[in-house]
């Protein structure tokens, strides 16, 4: 039972709290406001926090010199495509872990885990030369291919994780009832696991939308998920701070209303499933 | 527990995961190893001689080499110590009673949405900017010389930038691990006479083992391969300041074009993390088994 | 249908043999209890009879055909589990419909069997929630319900009530007993409360480390137990079990009598006591009898009005042919 806290204490906490989080969160918001203020605004001496005139231009003018709307696509696309993709490869093996343990199950899994530990940079001249030979290079496609393969550990682990909270036992009542393995994992498992897959499933979007190696990496212009595309930001240097903050805010928006949204199964995705 | 026919279907239904992970660790691998034994350049076309161990000798004794084992380790340790303290004590600060909690946890979280390319960029740009950046206005406003982070003390400058983007998960994880915490167990050592210090070290940290075992392996595997962090704000300079081992190798094989010694690179950067992926492994699985 | 034969079946797992060679026949219509201490290999025996286990070695029949290696789903049992395994993101109307939908059923044919056993099980109010919205005994309910749809072969019932208060098992018990009697299927059921066992079941299989012990009805098993185990394990309170010179008397290693076949006296009678703990039910007082002598503690049955108090001397008499008797291998002698 919690303790009766005193409104005191209660506002003390609350000041700290609220001071320690804005900081944390300032720099998305300095972007957010600069991304509204014209050029000469942006940089300003002093710098201007709310008093300036709003105006949308840099968000057309970032859509017109870089066609935004197609490097969203493309992350759209690839972080999506390779989420599903290595969800359908995923679910079989985290169901006969989860509910056929073996001996070995544990040693797999490690071993699964233990491929995240290769360093991409390890292997980057090969994929990289083998996607060229392969007319890879710079498509979506080869980037759903990378990315399924880097992210499909974490995806197996954290089903695992989920499936394991379910009893074995329903899964028997449906064999006992003439559910076929199909119809055991469709009508049963898979429903059941819905907040499970959910959370794994925005995590892993999560993590393929803001990666920044391969991406960067195997693309070039028509492939350039948003991460790529911020980064041709960086050559002029200065004095397109506007500019560069609605680039950004476009960016990262997708992914912190969608974060927003669905904080529950989020938190519980952040934590990889590891810690409840 | 299971009949022949759920094994024998188990082992079909875990197969392709297998192959395609065995796929994608040895194939690569392979030729990584090939390549690192060759002379090889792409601005050279023709043939490439077999050159035995010379990459290996030309990258290890590469000063630059040295500089980035260094700057790897510091990286990576910085951000796990900066990360895990300050989890901690923000976990143990969110999870007071307080108004708005909700959207506290919000803001906080925030930063772990954001694309490594953009807020690098942002930091760089807006913030650590000497002439036009946030920090620089700030500094002069305290009447101080404005200070150019990333030529000065980049290797720092990307310790922040990179903290900051990880200080989220590490406190969601840890806060999560609190709140699971039996509040009976803290009362009942209240009543054995525990006083508030000694409940936090002999209650809450053991108690918290596992969660920091967990930030500490994700975040390591996360934190070996940074790479467009040093790539958007200093290119790992000035010199090899900034330069870790995913950048140098970055650097050889498509910048320099140098694929034989990028490739060298490539198998040591493999061996260093395997070195670090036993030493968790043991210490993830004792932890994550109880 | 529904006579379910095991034939010499094994099971290990590993090197660890858990069903020593086996042999079984359960009857058409019977209510069969598997009864034992936990760790017997009970609940591993019923599950090998659904298929949800594999035999080591071995044949199972279900109605005279071979049924060892076929997958659960084809041996046309029902199987209610101890945890009710119910689908927890169904409706109770889909949870009883599954079977019939996983067999491929019309939807009409569907809808009228589970308004039927909704109706018998008293379900019909709850027919549209979920299960997380029902009651313990209602959980249980609608388990048995969507076992009974598929009219099977024969029902499975793994310790179906150890989830229940004391009070609602009661209940469920004489629950099950009337389905049995109403639909006259067969049933194996398994459990470690011999009261269940003793009071549901046509035929009782005592289990002891996977082996049976003794095959009978509850009074056979009652009266004439095969061996000091089953003696001990069936009725309640316990046997008391008495060796050395007072067992030799009878011509036996070891001899055992129940409590309710000792006769109490304040007077007289064979053995002498010093009455310790008194355990007042009301209708029986059951005694723990000190310093007899004979074993640590006996229990004696009295009736409820028996005026004896702590520290108290008792005098007991055995019931001469309700006297037990044991050789040194445990087995019964007559």
């Amino acid at each position: 039972m919690a303790r009766k806290v005193t409104t005191q204490r209660m506002a003390v906490n609350t000041v700290v709290a609220w001071v320690i989080g804005l900081l944390i969160f300032f720099p998305i918001l300095w972007t957010i406001l600069t991304s509204f203020k014209t050029e000469a605004q942006a940089i300003a001496d002093p710098p201007i926090f709310l008093g300036f005139n709003w105006t949308f231009e840099n968000y057309i003018e970032v859509q017109e010199r870089s066609n935004y709307f197609r490097h969203f696509w493309n992350s759209v696309v690839i972080s999506v495509g390779s989420t599903l993709l290595g969800l359908v490869i995923a679910v079989p093996a985290a169901w006969a872990m989860a509910f056929v343990p073996g001996k070995r199950t544990k040693d797999v899994l490690m071993w699964m885990l233990s491929t995240k530990m290769l360093p991409p940079v390890g292997v980057l001249v090969p994929i990289y030369l083998m996607f060229r030979t392969l007319g890879l290079l710079d498509t979506k496609l080869g980037l759903v291919i990378v990315l399924t393969l880097i992210n499909l550990p974490i995806i197996i682990w954290m089903l695992y994780t989920y499936f394991r909270e379910i009893p074995g036992e329903i899964l028997e009542a449906a064999r006992m009832d003439g559910a076929t393995l199909r119809g055991e994992v469709v009508h049963v498992l898979l429903p059941m696991a819905v907040p499970g897959m959910a959370s794994t499933v925005l995590l892993n979007i999560i993590l393929a939308w803001n990666e920044a190696f391969w991406t960067l990496n195997l693309t070039a212009a028509k492939a350039a998920p948003l991460t790529a595309f911020i980064a041709s930001y960086s050559s002029p240097e200065g004095l397109f701070y506007a500019k560069l903050s609605a680039a950004s805010t476009m960016a990262i928006a997708p992914i912190l209303i969608m974060g927003w949204f669905s904080q529950k199964q989020l938190v519980r995705g952040l934590t990889f499933g590891a810690v409840k | 527990m299971a009949t022949q026919h759920s094994r024998a279907a188990a082992r079909l239904m875990i197969s392709p995961s297998v192959l395609l992970l065995l796929g994608w660790m040895l194939i690569p691998l392979g030729m990584t190893i090939y390549f690192s034994l060759l002379r090889y350049n792409l601005l050279m076309p023709g043939n490439n001689p077999y050159v035995g161990w010379e990459n290996y000798k030309y990258f290890l004794t590469d000063p630059a080499f040295t500089a980035a084992i260094v700057n790897t380790l510091l990286l990576v340790g910085g951000v796990l110590l900066i990360t895990v303290v300050g989890g901690v004590l923000l976990g143990l600060l969110l999870d007071q009673p307080m108004w708005g909690q909700g959207i506290v946890r919000i803001l906080v979280i925030a930063p772990f949405f954001v694309m490594p390319t953009v807020s690098a960029l942002v930091w760089k740009n807006m913030f650590m900017n000497p002439v036009n950046g946030l920090f620089a206005y700030l500094a002069q406003f305290l009447g101080l010389e404005p200070f150019d982070f990333l030529a000065q003390a980049p290797l720092m400058s990307i310790i922040g930038i990179v903290s900051w983007q990880w200080l989220p998960f590490a406190t969601l994880i840890l806060l999560t691990a609190m709140q699971s915490l039996d509040r009976e167990q803290l009362e009942a050592a209240e009543m054995d006479g525990a006083g508030p210090f000694s409940r936090f070290f002999y209650i809450v940290v053991p108690h918290l083992a596992r969660a920091v075992t967990v930030v500490v392996l994700i975040q390591t595997i996360f934190l070996l391969s940074v790479f467009a962090e040093i790539l958007v704000t200093t290119n790992g300079g000035p010199g090899n300041a900034s330069t870790n081992l995913t950048y140098l190798v970055y650097a050889e094989s498509l910048l320099r074009f140098d694929v034989g010694t990028g490739s060298a690179g490539g198998v040591v950067a493999i061996v260093l993390a395997n070195i670090v992926a036993i030493f968790l492994m043991r210490m993830i699985g004792k932890n994550l088994e109880a | 249908m529904g006579r379910i034969t095991l034939d010499k079946v094994t099971k290990s797992f590993g090197d660890i043999e858990v069903i020593p060679p086996l042999d079984l026949t359960i009857d058409e219509g019977e209510f069969v209890v598997f009864v034992g201490p936990s760790g017997c290999g009970k609940s591993t025996l019923l599950r090998l009879i659904a298929g949800l286990e594999d035999v080591s070695s071995g044949q199972i029949r279900i109605d005279r055909e071979d049924a060892t290696h076929l997958p659960p789903a084809k041996r046309k049992l029902a199987m209610v589990f101890q945890s009710y395994a119910l689908y927890p993101h169904m409706s109770v109307r889909k949870n009883i419909a599954f079977p019939l939908k996983m067999a491929g059923m019309s939807k009409e044919e569907q809808d009228k069997r589970v308004d039927y056993a909704a109706q018998v099980l008293n379900l019909s109010d709850y027919i549209d929630r979920k299960p997380g919205q029902l009651s313990g005994g209602q959980r249980q309910r609608v388990a048995i319900g969507r076992a009974i749809v598929r009219e099977p072969a024969a029902f499975l019932f793994d310790e179906p009530l150890s989830n229940l208060d004391a009070a609602l098992r009661v209940n469920m018990r004489l629950e099950i007993s009337e389905l049995h009697t109403k639909l006259k299927t067969t049933m194996v059921y398994v459990t470690h409360d011999q009261v269940e066992a003793m009071t549901m079941a046509d035929k009782i299989v005592v289990l002891q480390a996977g082996r049976i012990e003794q095959v009978g009805s509850p009074l056979e098993l009652y009266r004439a137990p095969r061996n000091r185990f089953v003696a001990g394990f069936i009725g309640s309170p316990k046997m008391n079990f008495i060796t050395g010179e007072e067992a030799a008397k009878h011509g036996a290693h070891e001899i055992g009598v129940r409590p309710e076949h000792l006769q109490p006296s304040t007077e007289s009678g064979m053995w002498k006591g010093t009455v310790g703990v008194g355990e007042h039910l009301g209708s029986d007082t059951f005694l723990h009898v000190h310093d007899t002598g004979l074993a640590e503690t006996i229990t004696v049955r009295a009736s409820g009005e028996m005026a004896l108090r702590h520290g108290d001397t008792i005098w007991l008499t055995p019931e001469a042919d309700k006297i037990h008797k044991f050789d040194a291998a445990g087995l019964r002698v007559e």
